[in-house]
């Protein structure tokens, strides 16, 4: 499949993932002569950035790691790409100074370690040749408040007893919302549903599959939904309780997107 | 990005350190969503302290310094020691040497010498809405604030960059929009010289990335110095205003700004929260650097009560060298004046561990990069406290 991203440092690279779910920062980070990656809190400690693509959500700490990573390029221990969601200036500098290929505007959710990732800065995308792309869509339906999250049964293919809206496959080149609709139509029976948002798409990993999700809110008018045999339990629960939920992959980040961040819960 | 056919031909066919600073302000432009670039008059590039940049910094400058040359006159911020008193003060000579393969790398690249965090006490005063690339976030506020000059507050590597191509992303404080005031703070009673730090520390917190307007104060240029200083620490602040004051205050737009009222009674905890040192074992004038003026006022105070423990005052080294007569004093009086350095960025760590100081920017910054404790006090009270 292939991701937009957005050049920040010019060039091309061929490399496999090395993905830090948390910021990072390249002084005490990583080791600057070997690239041996110190910092525990990225989940990597131990991992080498040696001629590795290395992703993660954003930056941190001092601007000496524009240094670092000019360093750590200049003994072929740097990375061989760097990819992030938000880039600032610290590690767009040293990516610079380092020759390093450099883009931002990614959607991490997409990539796993040991992903090979061909980035290409220049064309402004990324693609990742063994992961298969599959659209689907996800359906948030709301009533006098309230959300409705059905618990997934064990008959379905990916992420059985999970937690998630209401979802289902596009198929062919089908417009996503008439999807939604006919889904929540066939997992609820709710009818007169309306459309209120459709959040721009995010990806959530299965394995070689990367469900591309498109996010949908709607407003119906009752909560008398009536489950088919996809799943086995429904809740209608407050926004912010959400990200509490045992969930499919980035459920809260879809929802989010239709709606904006969840509101944190008052003490 | 748009960029002119110059810088174009720049990016193309320009020296492979050239090539680089294009790239680094091209990136630094997209991601603040700059359209093109704007010319520059000067430059001026923090980052020179060996203590702060390491041997990370160091490798980077001496590589750069191949073909690296600036297009534009450029400073330098300071050092992390005085290149001349080193000994005296016992910085390892390691320190010292490799902090002296950083002053020349940047003086390889035709930078000048100045080694100071106050290039406008220097003769570096840019004109009223002349663009420049500075970086040491005190200078960046006194020339946008006081001069009505216009700057970022770039960082080391962005600043030299600019100063290799001789211009800078056009965004943020370059334009009119990013100048104009972000919140009112109204000055309650009156505040004058050591609290006008007090006040630049409460006024950053308050004012975050913004442009705070202040009402209700009476300053000289001096006391606008100390303000930013305190301003640029506690915030991430490049600019502010002053009513009736600051070059740029008619232009602010006020109107419909959250105002926040800040008393007498507010700086006495700021005070109290920056001090939690009870004991100095040195007293530390300047950060930042000090003016001539000011230097001979410690002169005089220094030399009417010379403190028991050690006091390190910090100018450039131009205006020490125009003051002798004050730097005898004070070092008659047992203190030293250091040039090529200032309080937070030099080595001071290795001997000792409370600072008194009526730097609010010295305050802020020395728990972290010194590993200090700090008493924030008017110099008055320090001096009467050590006689």
């Amino acid at each position: 499949m292939r991701l937009p991203a957005r050049r920040i440092a010019p060039g091309r690279a061929d490399a496999e993932a090395l993905v830090s779910r948390g910021p990072f920062s390249f002084v005490g980070g990583a080791d600057p002569a070997t690239g041996e990656i110190l910092d525990e809190s990225s989940g990597l400690r131990g991992a080498s950035l040696r001629g590795r693509g290395f992703a993660f959500p954003h930056g941190k700490g001092s601007t000496v790691g524009s240094y670092v990573i000019y360093g750590l390029a200049k003994r072929g221990a740097g990375p061989a790409a760097l990819l992030m969601s938000r880039a600032d200036a610290i590690v767009a500098v040293g990516a610079v100074l380092g020759g390093i290929p450099m883009v931002d505007s990614v959607d991490l959710g997409a990539l796993l370690t040991g992903d090979r990732v061909v980035v290409d800065a220049d064309a402004g995308h990324v693609d990742l040749p063994d992961v298969r792309a599959t659209p689907v869509v996800t359906a948030f339906v709301r009533n006098r408040g309230r959300f409705l999250l059905v618990r997934r049964g064990d008959r379905v293919s990916a992420f059985p007893g999970k937690w998630s809206g209401i979802s289902g496959f596009v198929e062919g080149d089908e417009d996503p919302k008439v999807r939604a609709v006919t889904e929540v139509r066939e997992e609820t029976g709710l009818r007169g549903l309306r459309l209120r948002a459709a959040g721009p798409t995010l990806v959530a990993r299965h394995g070689p599959t990367a469900f591309v999700v498109h996010p949908f809110l709607f407003d119906a008018p009752s909560r008398a939904a009536r489950l088919d045999w996809e799943n086995v339990e429904a809740r209608w629960v407050r926004g912010a309780e959400i990200p509490d939920f045992d969930a499919v992959p980035r459920l809260a980040d879809a929802f989010a997107s239709v709606l904006g961040p969840p509101r944190v819960r008052k003490r | 990005m748009r960029l002119t056919a110059a810088q174009e031909r720049m990016r193309a066919d320009g020296t492979p350190a050239q090539r680089k600073a294009i790239e680094i302000l091209t990136a630094i432009g997209e991601l603040a969503g700059a359209e093109d670039l704007v010319k520059i008059g000067s430059a001026h590039v923090s980052g020179a302290s060996y203590k702060m940049i390491g041997d990370a910094g160091l490798e980077f400058l001496e590589d750069f310094a191949r073909d690296a040359r600036v297009a534009v006159p450029t400073s330098v911020n300071p050092l992390g020691t005085d290149l001349a008193q080193w000994r005296d003060l016992g910085v390892p000579a390691a320190f010292a040497e490799k902090q002296a393969r950083i002053a020349r790398a940047y003086e390889a690249m035709g930078a000048s010498p100045t080694y100071s965090c106050t290039p406008y006490h220097v003769g570096i005063r840019p004109a009223k809405g002349e663009h420049v690339a500075w970086s040491e976030s005190n200078a960046v506020c006194f020339a946008n604030s006081v001069l009505g000059a216009r700057t970022n507050r770039e960082g080391g590597p962005s600043a030299l960059a600019a100063a290799l191509v001789g211009a800078t992303p056009n965004y943020g404080l370059h334009l009119d929009g990013g100048r104009r005031a972000t919140v009112v703070i109204d000055v309650r009673g009156r505040v004058a010289g050591f609290r006008i730090s007090l006040l630049g520390l409460a006024a950053g917190t308050i004012a975050g990335d913004g442009v705070p307007y202040f009402r209700g104060l009476r300053a000289d240029e001096a006391d606008l110095k100390w303000l930013g200083a305190a301003l640029a620490s506690s915030g991430s602040c490049g600019m502010f205003h002053v009513e009736r004051l600051t070059p740029e205050w008619r232009a602010a737009g006020t109107r419909g700004l959250e105002v926040v009222r800040v008393s007498n009674g507010d700086l006495d905890a700021v005070q109290a929260k920056y001090t939690d040192g009870s004991e100095a074992d040195l007293i530390a004038l300047g950060s930042p650097q000090l003016s001539g003026e000011e230097l001979e006022e410690i002169a005089r105070l220094v030399g009417r009560s010379p403190p028991r423990i050690p006091v390190w005052v910090f100018a450039s080294r131009a205006v020490r060298d125009a003051h002798p007569a004050a730097v005898a004093a004070i070092e008659g009086s047992g203190g030293r004046v250091l040039a090529d350095t200032c309080l937070e960025v030099t080595l001071l760590e290795h001997r000792f561990g409370t600072v008194a100081t009526p730097s609010g920017k010295g305050a802020y910054y020395l728990p972290s990069l010194c590993h200090q404790k700090v008493i924030l006090e008017d110099i008055e009270s320090i001096l009467e406290r050590y006689a």
